[in-house]
């Protein structure tokens, strides 16, 4: 439970932290809560290490012109206890209420997370829920594309060597609308066996927007926009949910199946809409 | 006038908070990793990836050549050191000679093969990342069952068949059981494999001092006099001059009971470079290579009438043993065929165990220890019995226990129960859960639909191991009470605590035996240099045994004191109470300092009175003590997921005299979060070649927290007369009544469904197919 | 671990056969393939070095071709070993003529040994399904790059 000798760069600046990892050959820390554990394993092998932790422009919380900004160094606790957030996107901070233990809700940041991409991380359900947009720079470049583009496959997103993630932007969520995050936390880890976050709107007794995301199912996350549409059009919420994950390669692993899992996406999603649906008003 | 002097609160059977606490809790307390020495050089362990394999060659070169590094050992430089230690003995049993560092040939993934030791522990670890071992994959075989089977690979290649022994036990006429047996009912019942995880993983640190010859062995153990017996042997020095200390140990729970490798490694390393050497157990290195418990396969047979008189029991025991034998591994399942008759009146049961060599980790004592294994199945079986005869769970116990009047009870395994009144607990477990109220409850859920389950068992255990005849090492327990020239009380127990709390208990013990304040009392242990000599706290003995040597020591000790005072007081007797010898007759009274200053400073002895006041007792138990109780769940199962929420869980212990309720709950509280464990949620899992896939905390489930019930504890007291206080023991109480009450809830829940059995863990995976199946596994 | 799937690549299924048996091809598809040499007929030895997310390493080993049954079906084996554990991939790979190209079906058993099966039970699977498509992802593209060189030609 040793790493490797590595050697640790803590830049006080984006830019010069940009400048150093411009070669793409630099393992970044942005937290540690995955690539700490991996390092003591030998499992990541890292001979230069970038610690983002000391850079206090990306660490912030704002809501501005309807969109809610958080900068990626911002950790779960921060996320799950900001009053904008809880204000602005309720679902993102009950999501970040989920993640790991206390330790590593005080440790971890979103960026982090997200950049490491692990299938069966919490934020990605919300964030494709939330339609929320990421923006990434490199030391000449910046760019802002949907979460949903965002996840490529397991521990494989959009990044480029050299980018990182700046910035999350999430638009804020209407007045009166329901949400929720269900979990089924694996025993040993606590990672999501199945996560599902969903939003709706109601309109006259009726359905009017649903929004579900789902973490831990497959090797990526993913929206059911089969679901939401029927959803929307007046399906009941049983049926609409039987679906949910067709066509979605499934993850196993001892604990649980990929039936299993699909299974448990279809239960939790119908559990969460229902929750979701008393919330909204 | 007569003086009445008031008699002091007398502290056994008292909730005094653990005095060992607040040097836990303020993180000033002396583990084995805070040890540092001036030289201390730090071992890393290069452990086979292989389940099985051949070493062809091994290249210490490129570790040897990194910065740091004092010497590299391999299996060529421990050859002629003597084997790690297996103390149990039965006739036939093959032993494979386990030596400390792998010859030719690795036998589980995890083996050690070669020792790196450096300046520091980083340098070790990336040094031991340097040593090239040159396998040739072997096939595996990881399954007990398989391993017996035609063609398995052989684990050791001298015994093509994997079998390490087979025991057969018999008491009564079984065969005529069966012949007049109106129903029989049989299923192969599993315990699997689960991993010991003590918060503080083990470690050793070894210390040799050429001018003296002498070593001294630090390590996390739960046996530090054996452990220096058996270390000296292997190592072929004298035993007086090694000294083994256990520093704070961090628990446990059987995984320490042991004698490893890493030990004897650490003492011929720290000799070999003269210098201090330390080596610190990895949380993987947990996993791979300090032993696993339970690991069988149960075939159980139960033959019974109608009315529901249970007449014989019949037991297949395939026990995986690993690939080698640990201390105590093959006797472990031979105390599950001693507890197999559980607290019921069998006359006639046979069992035959096939001790299995497979390419994993040895197994050996954890928590329960054979015990756990044996109630779940018979818990099990009665429950089945229930629903075959159409019976009340309840009723079918109530009518066959041992009873009241029939103790002390032989039973059919050789035992002699010491007492019980097994109908106590139970029904007090019942009274506090209202149980025909929650029959009532259930078969409204069920026309709900909803899948709630009530659970009941009822365990026996042998405990306060043991008699001497019944353990290798000696069953006895040593104390050594010292009443210091300024008064205060030193006790040395050598039974060695690690997270029981005699720091506490035995204070209680001597403070009331005294008369003196628990701060006056210093409870000492785990020196082997500074106690006498023990045996150490494993299958709870440590009160039962251990508090019982101290009691006998209490008393003698007494005698001595009331000599002296009644002599500096010029009376014929004096009773001892509040940190005095008083004379009642008079009302004087002389302080316990100006006694022990007088037995010590000797000026005015008589002729022919030793002075000092230090007494010794070392006590032989008479019998086992056999604790007894009942826990009953309440489930519901989450007919979408399977998941298992237990909405109650009841908890009714009778562990004799109580001396710390505070420290019984907090022991009941542990063993039943361990039998969650292995119920629930925990599971060793092998994969044919020999891989552990379970080789870390993010796969391997062991209790939370936030898992935990609401446990309503409470006792029943029925005293044992096996020891003067009446105790009878309570470290694994919890762990062994809890498995078979939480499957019997769960198959009570899916009884609708026509489910009979289900083996554990209750993953809600499997729950939820057997749901979705309508009951078929 | 049994693991099976179908891909689609582009073309006739000689010329996908062909390529399967091209080290050159194979060491361009095989994620994070250092170099394959010719050790023996069929048979290589690989390079490769791992990377997943944070998880890196090194690993040496082999590939070998055998039961070849051209253009239908032949086995791939491959087997390679590092500090962070080992993989042995033994599978049957059958072709057969597909709508757009030739359809490719693998039916094998992975073992995984070493620090990646002790700690990495969660991911396994899903790593092992992920670096089988990246392969045929890449043999797609291949397949593509080389029709349209052979279109070019033509």
């Amino acid at each position: 439970m040793i790493p490797q000798p590595f050697d640790y760069y803590a830049p006080a600046t984006l830019r010069e932290a940009l400048a150093m990892i411009a070669s793409g050959e630099h393992k970044i820390l942005a937290g540690g809560m995955s690539l700490v554990p991996l390092m003591k394993l030998r499992l990541a092998l890292p001979e230069h290490v970038v610690d983002l932790g000391r850079i206090p422009e990306l660490n912030y919380i704002a809501e501005s012109g309807g969109v809610l900004r958080i900068g990626a160094m911002s950790t779960h606790h921060d996320i799950e206890s900001s009053a904008a957030v809880r204000a602005h996107c309720p679902l993102l901070a009950e999501a970040a209420g989920h993640i790991g233990d206390a330790q590593v809700r005080n440790m971890g940041t979103i960026g982090g997370s997200i950049a490491h991409a692990d299938p069966s991380a919490d934020y990605p359900a919300a964030l494709l829920a939330l339609e929320t947009k990421i923006r990434i720079v490199s030391a000449n470049s910046d760019r802002t594309i949907d979460a949903a583009e965002f996840f490529v496959d397991a521990f494989t997103t959009a990044l480029e060597p050299g980018e990182i993630v700046l910035e999350l932007q999430a638009p804020v969520e209407d007045q009166g609308e329901g949400y929720c995050y269900e979990k089924v936390p694996h025993p040993a880890s606590g990672f999501a066996v199945v996560g599902v976050a969903v939003r709706v709107k109601k309109a006259g007794g009726k359905i009017a927007m649903a929004r579900i995301g789902i973490t831990g199912m497959g090797p990526r996350p993913f929206r059911d926009s089969m679901a939401e549409k029927m959803l929307e059009s007046g399906t009941e919420i049983g049926q609409a949910t039987q679906s949910i994950g067709q066509g979605e390669e499934a993850n196993s692993d001892l604990y649980a199946s990929g039936d299993y899992r699909r299974h448990l996406a279809r239960v939790h999603a119908a559990r969460a809409l229902r929750t979701a649906l008393t919330r909204a008003s | 006038m007569a003086t009445t002097v008031s008699k002091p609160d007398l502290l056994v059977g008292k909730s005094i908070r653990r005095r060992e606490d607040p040097r836990l809790l303020t993180g000033t307390a002396i583990y084995l990793d805070d040890i540092k020495m001036p030289g201390m050089h730090h071992a890393c362990i290069v452990r086979s990836p292989h389940g099985a394999a051949r070493i062809k060659s091994i290249n210490t070169k490129p570790a040897l050549d990194r910065p740091g590094v004092a010497a590299v050992f391999t299996g060529a430089d421990i050859a002629s050191l003597g084997a790690v230690p297996c103390a149990a003995s039965l006739p036939g049993l093959r032993v494979p000679h386990h030596h400390l560092l792998a010859q030719d040939r690795v036998y589980y993934q995890g083996h050690p093969v070669a020792v790196v030791v450096a300046t520091d522990r980083y340098l070790a670890a990336d040094a031991a990342d340097a040593v090239e071992v040159e396998y040739e994959p072997l096939p595996a075989v990881t399954d007990p069952e398989k391993a017996i089977a035609a063609g398995a690979p052989a684990v050791h290649p001298e015994w093509a068949d994997n079998i390490a022994f087979t025991f057969h036990q018999e008491g009564g006429d079984t065969a005529q059981a069966f012949r007049d047996a109106e129903v029989i009912v049989k299923q192969r019942i599993t315990s699997q494999r689960l991993i010991p995880v003590a918060l503080e993983t083990r470690g050793v640190v070894a210390d040799w001092r050429p001018g003296e010859k002498s070593l001294t062995l630090f390590s996390s153990t739960q046996i530090p006099h054996l452990m220096r017996s058996l270390v000296a042997g292997i190592l072929g020095m004298p035993e007086n001059l090694l000294r083994v200390i256990t520093p704070e140990v961090g628990g446990g729970f059987g995984s320490k009971l042991n004698v490893y490798a890493e030990e004897a490694l650490m003492a011929f390393i720290a000799k070999r470079i003269n210098k201090p050497v330390k080596w610190v157990e990895s949380r993987r290195e947990n996993f791979q290579a300090t032993i696993h418990g339970r690991g069988h396969v149960d075939y159980f047979e139960l033959a019974a009438k109608r009315d529901g008189t249970m007449l014989g029991l019949k037991l297949k025991l395939i026990a995986d043993l690993g690939a080698y034998h640990q201390l105590l591994t093959p006797a472990i399942p031979t105390l599950s065929v001693l507890m197999m008759p559980g607290l019921y009146r069998f006359k006639n049961v046979t069992a035959d165990i096939v001790g299995v060599f497979t390419n994993c980790v040895p197994t050996d004592a954890y928590r329960g220890a054979g015990r756990p294994e044996a109630t779940h199945g018979i818990e099990r079986m009665v429950d089945m019995l229930a629903r075959e005869l159409n019976m009340d769970p309840v009723e079918l116990r109530l009518k066959n226990f041992v009873g009241n009047d029939e103790f002390p009870f032989p039973t059919a395994t050789g035992l002699s129960y010491d007492s019980g009144n097994y109908a106590a607990p139970l029904k007090q477990a019942l009274a506090q859960a209202g149980y025909p109220e929650l029959r009532t409850e259930q078969a409204q859920a069920r026309k709900e639909g909803r899948l709630m389950g009530i659970g009941i068992a009822t365990y026996g255990e042998i405990c306060a191991l043991g008699p001497s005849a019944a353990l290798p090492a000696g069953g006895w327990e040593s104390a050594t009470v010292k009443i210091e020239p300024s008064g205060k009380v030193t006790v040395m127990t050598g039974a060695s605590p690690h997270g029981q709390g005699e720091e506490t208990t035995f204070a209680q013990m001597a403070a009331d035996a005294l008369g003196v304040g628990i701060d006056d009392v210093l409870v000492v242990h785990g020196d082997t240099a500074v106690v006498q000599y023990g045996i150490g706290t494993f299958g709870s003995r440590g009160t039962a045994v251990g508090g019982a040597a101290l009691f006998y020591a209490l008393e003698e000790l007494k005698a001595k004191v009331r000599k002296f005072g009644a002599m500096m007081l010029d009376t014929d007797s004096v009773t001892l109470s509040g940190g005095a010898c008083v004379d009642e007759k008079t009302g004087k009274s002389i302080s316990f300092a100006e006694v022990a200053a007088a037995a010590y400073h000797a000026k005015k002895l008589p002729p022919n009175t030793e002075p000092g006041l230090v007494s010794t007792h070392f006590w032989e138990p008479p019998n086992f003590t056999f604790p007894f109780g009942a826990h009953l769940v309440v489930t519901e199962v989450d007919r979408e997921t399977g998941n298992i929420e237990i909405k109650r869980y009841i908890a009714v212990d009778d562990c004799g005299k109580i001396i710390n309720p505070l420290l019984v709950a907090g022991q009941v509280h542990g063993g039943v979060a361990q039998g969650l464990g292995q119920a629930l949620w925990e599971q060793a899992v092998y994969d044919d070649t020999g891989q552990l896939l379970t080789g870390e905390l993010t796969d391997y489930a062991i209790p939370k927290a936030h898992f935990m019930p609401w446990i309503e504890s409470s006792h029943t007291c029925t005293p044992s007369p096996v020891n003067p206080m009446g105790v009878k023991g309570v470290g694994e109480a919890g762990t062994i009544g809890c498995s078979p009450a939480v499957v019997n809830s769960v198959v009570d829940a899916l009884a609708p469904l026509g489910v009979r059995h289900i083996d554990m863990p209750l993953t809600p995976e499997k729950i939820w197919k057997m749901i979705a199946q309508g009951g078929q596994a | 671990m049994k693991l099976t799937g179908s891909y689609t690549v582009p073309g006739p299924r000689e010329r996908a056969y062909a390529l399967l048996q091209d080290p050159a091809v194979l060491a361009q598809c095989m994620p994070g393939c250092e170099g394959l040499d010719r050790i023996g007929e069929n048979e290589y030895a690989m390079r490769m070095k791992m990377t997943l997310a944070s998880i890196s390493g090194r690993f040496e080993g082999k590939v070998r071709i055998s039961d070849a049954n051209p253009p239908e079906s032949f086995r791939l084996m491959v087997e390679g070993s590092g500090k962070i554990g080992f993989v042995k991939g033994d599978g049957l790979l059958t072709l057969s003529p597909a709508h757009g190209g030739t359809s490719v079906r693998f039916e094998g058993d992975v073992q995984v040994g070493g620090t990646i099966a002790n700690v990495g039970q969660r991911l396994v699977e899903t790593t092992a399904r992920m670096l089988i498509k990246r392969f045929f992802d890449k043999l797609a593209a291949a397949a593509s790059v080389l029709r349209a060189t052979e279109s070019a030609a033509d």
